[in-house]
């Protein structure tokens, strides 16, 4: 059957389409271009500007710091509340009530709000604030966590399965290990996947937290914006290419689930 | 007279043909079913009688006009489908006027259309509900008053019953039927179950693959089977071939390929130039009201339906002696 | 009598230890701070008084939410519209217009902000090729105005309203169209008293998590101009952390009226979900 479509359906789409992707166009010509101060077109194309980048020792540091970060808040996150949503889901479904109460006042409470009460809290306690941004990274991606994790155990009738192993002579933590966890495996790689993506995004918490002094890949940014156009542009395609290879893992990931079940 | 007929009707998806030239003819009044197994085509066909597809071949004609390329909304044609497709954000009531509003009928005349709609099809108290707060029988029924209180020419039935339990069902199909004649309104069912076409049709088709398979009343449809699809997709029909029946009666000569039985034919008692089989008792079922076994002779078995009887005791293992009339062995095509 | 959990107890405890110390303890001292004077000292009203008196921070309520509604208002009527169309494609068109638009969705903050100066800033791509072709009007536009900030804004909103649609338009089931047609109503009619009233809420709703989005946003209109814009995240990020201005009682008070507005528009959102879940099955 063929589907008539009216013109307007590939406008509307074409012209949200165009408004996203320009940007990223734009950046992408200008981190390969010599020189674009007054032509229309750049005057030459060179793959100076990533030699450079790559050749700085400060960059690949704050790579290096920004994939610790990012990683470390997302294991944390993972070997935590993991297995919470499943006790949670499994012995005590009236608690959910409580994780969506606390994932409404995450999403009421933005990276400003919760830094200015971590700064108060623990400025001056002694505590590292780098350990303070993973802590606070943790309660950022709680829903992403919550969401993808619950959805799995879910669809696996997590409840029916615990049972079926008990009743078979699985103690609870054994069949947690060995039937739950292998089950719902795929689903919590892709929410670690996306949290680890949104992380390594972050700017707002890290620069009020630690600012200059645990710098990130997104604090050096900013800092080059001012420096060398060319250079940030390089910093935001090579930023960009790993949220694309992130994405893709993701719904290659996603995929292989949805034809195993 | 007939009132809807459907000519040459061809239908191809993706290359696929899923209706062969399909003619039907039908009278004011009548319930007619389209009965088959999932991916018949039964569906689709309804689908381009209600307009909602278009055939690449062949007339559809309605009260002796051409619709075949008259849009679904001017067709005057009530559906009633397999989800109810009921309007979420509209109460009974406001669903049940839906399709008056759209023709523009003052206050008072929709009104009072809604009221003898809800009466009508056992909805009253209902009028301001939302289709979610009712069960599943009750937004059956709204679905039907919706199409029905326009007056339709014909009314559609995508498989209406099939999301509800069997109880309800048997309940819903006496007053579909009631409130079909009660209105006299031609009907057209689609369904795949063969106990519903048979309570409730005037005039059933089997499809089969995009064909129709066999035409006739649900009567002429349970005994002469004309072919083996139909005999095996209507009741258990035991379907033999001819050298198997020739083993069975020891020696009576079959000439044709393929015959078919009901199982409810073979009897206990002895008839007169009837056939006789003997053979072992196995696989002894109790169905309710009847008793289902199997009976093997000569290495061929035979299904045999009995109502139960007191003083009639059936044993696995045991021998026993079937007596079937001529009459009721049906040649095949 | 009932047993005792391990695993709940277990796996409960280090949970509710990271959630007290991360979002309840930064809470709490926020909120106590913003009862504070300046300098941690006694228990007092100033900083709201100061918020309700300064005509600066009235200024930062009013910027924030109108760029906040300005911008969200744009991207979803232009994803009210999108969207629909998606939904008219095949899947697999489907499927890859939104993995596309969950990319983009990652693509905020700094690096957005950036992307936005190399095309429209003072050498922009598209200020040299304005001049070039002499439109003046054009040429002129300046990303770091607040015209340049709301384009930014419309950017990240965008992809959020085209996913949190999708599924909005993918309850509409074709069915309802069909026996709409058949009842006699023309497709806008089906589109006024069915379909429209149908998604409204949700859109609503979606209106409401895209507010709340923007007024929380802070990362890009600090990468263009730093602390000049003056937005209610701005000023809380420079009262906090400023070397020389630094108030962050004031801070605080002004955090938790932006908190409080972004529950409110939470509520709104609960409460609108709720209204759908009433009338849909």
């Amino acid at each position: 059957m063929k589907i008539k479509r009216p013109f307007y359906h590939y406008l509307t789409i074409g012209a949200v389409l165009l408004y996203l992707i320009v940007p990223l166009l734009g950046t992408l010509i200008y981190s390969f271009s010599t020189q674009w101060h007054k032509t229309i077109l750049p005057e030459g194309l060179t793959f100076h500007w990533y030699k450079e980048l790559f050749g700085d020792s400060v960059f690949l540091k704050a790579m290096g710091r920004s994939l610790i970060l990012s990683f470390g808040a997302t294991v944390l996150s993972l070997v935590i509340m993991v297995p919470t949503i499943f006790s949670i889901v499994v012995y005590a479904p009236r608690l959910e009530k409580f994780i969506q109460s606390l994932i409404v006042l995450t999403y009421a409470m933005p990276g400003v709000i919760i830094a200015v009460g971590l700064i108060r809290a623990y400025a001056n306690s002694g505590i590292s604030m780098v350990v303070v941004t993973v802590g606070a990274y943790f309660v950022g991606i709680l829903p992403y966590m919550y969401q993808g994790t619950r959805n799995s155990l879910r669809n696996i009738h997590a409840v029916s399965l615990m049972e079926a192993a008990e009743i078979l002579g699985a103690g609870q933590f054994t069949a947690f290990l060995k039937v739950i966890l292998p089950n719902i495996m795929t689903g919590i790689l892709v929410s670690s996947l996306l949290s680890f993506s949104i992380l390594f995004g972050e700017f707002v918490l890290v620069n009020l937290l630690v600012g200059g002094s645990f710098e990130t890949i997104q604090v050096f940014l900013y800092k080059k914006l001012n420096v060398s156009g060319h250079i940030a542009s390089a910093i935001v395609v090579c930023y960009f290419i790993l949220i694309c290879i992130l994405s893709v893992v993701i719904v290659k990931v996603t995929r292989s689930k949805k034809e195993t079940v | 007279m007939t009132y809807v007929t459907v000519e040459k009707i061809n239908k191809s998806f993706k290359g696929q043909t899923v209706l062969h030239d399909i003619n039907l003819s039908f009278k004011q009044g009548e319930f007619v079913t389209l009965l088959g197994p999932s991916g018949c085509g039964k569906t689709t066909l309804l689908r381009i009688l209600a307009g909602l597809i278009d055939p690449e071949q062949g007339v559809i004609k309605i009260d002796g006009k051409d619709v075949t390329h008259v849009k679904a909304k001017d067709r005057k044609i009530g559906m009633v489908f397999q989800s109810y497709a009921l309007f979420p954000n509209m109460t009974v009531a406001e669903n049940i006027a839906f399709g008056l509003k759209m023709k523009k009928l003052d206050k008072a005349a929709i009104q009072k259309k809604v009221a003898r709609m809800v009466e009508l099809t056992g909805l009253s108290g209902k009028e301001n509900s939302y289709p979610r707060e009712l069960s599943g029988g009750q937004q059956q029924r709204v679905a039907l008053a919706r199409s029905i209180v326009t007056g339709p020419k014909v009314l559609l039935l995508d498989e209406p019953l099939s999301a509800l339990d069997a109880q309800i069902r048997k309940n819903l199909q006496k007053q579909l039927r009631a409130i079909q004649k009660e209105l006299n309104m031609t009907t057209v069912l689609v369904t795949h179950d063969q106990e519903e076409a048979m309570a409730v049709s005037d005039r059933i088709y089997i499809l089969n693959e995009g064909y129709i398979a066999q035409s006739g009343t649900p009567h002429e449809i349970y005994t002469k089977p004309v072919n083996e699809f139909v005999a095996r997709f209507i009741g258990n029909y035991n379907v033999f071939k001819g050298e198997e029946l020739s083993l069975l009666t020891r020696g009576t000569e079959f000439p044709h390929k393929l015959y078919a039985v009901r199982p409810e034919a073979f009897t206990s008692q002895m008839i007169d130039n009837g056939l006789e089989i003997i053979g072992k008792v196995d696989k002894v079922m109790m169905l309710g009201n009847v008793t289902r076994y199997e009976l093997f002779s000569n290495g061929v078995s035979v299904t045999a339906e009995h109502l139960h009887k007191s003083n009639e005791d059936i044993q696995e293992g045991t021998l026993k002696t079937l007596y079937i009339d001529k009459k009721d062995v049906i040649s095949l095509a | 009598m009932k047993r005792i959990n391990g695993m709940l107890l277990s796996s409960l405890l280090p949970f509710l230890l990271m959630v007290v110390l991360f979002l309840f303890v930064p809470l709490i001292f926020m909120i106590y701070g913003s009862f504070q004077a300046d300098g941690r000292t006694g228990l007092s009203l100033n900083q709201y008084a100061e918020i309700f008196r300064n005509a600066y921070y009235h200024q930062a309520f009013k910027n924030s939410i109108l760029i906040s509604f300005l911008s969200s208002l744009i991207a979803i009527l232009f994803a009210i519209f999108a969207t629909y169309s998606i939904t008219r494609f095949s899947k697999n068109t489907q499927n890859r217009v939104l993995i596309f638009a969950n990319l983009t969705s990652n693509f905020a903050g700094i690096p957005l902000a950036f992307a936005f100066i190399v095309l429209l800033g003072n050498s922009g791509l598209f200020t040299l090729l304005f001049k070039h072709f002499g439109w003046e009007t054009l040429s002129s536009f300046n990303v770091y105005s607040w015209s340049g900030l709301v384009l930014i804004y419309i950017y990240f909103q965008l992809p959020l309203a085209v996913m949190l649609l999708y599924p909005v338009y993918q309850g509409i089931q074709s069915q309802w169209k069909e026996a709409a047609s058949l009842l006699g109503a023309s497709p806008l009619q089906f589109w006024l008293r069915i379909g429209v009233p149908v998604i409204l809420p949700s859109i609503a709703g979606t209106f409401s998590i895209l507010f709340a989005n923007a007024m929380g946003a802070y990362a890009s209109a600090y990468a263009l101009t730093g602390s000049t814009y003056n937005l209610l995240t701005i000023r809380i990020g420079a009262l906090t952390t400023g070397d020389i201005f630094a108030k962050p009682e004031l801070g605080s008070a002004i955090a938790v009226l932006l908190g409080i507005t972004l529950v409110a528009a939470m509520l709104i959102n609960e409460w609108l979900t709720r209204k759908v879940r009433r009338d849909l099955s």
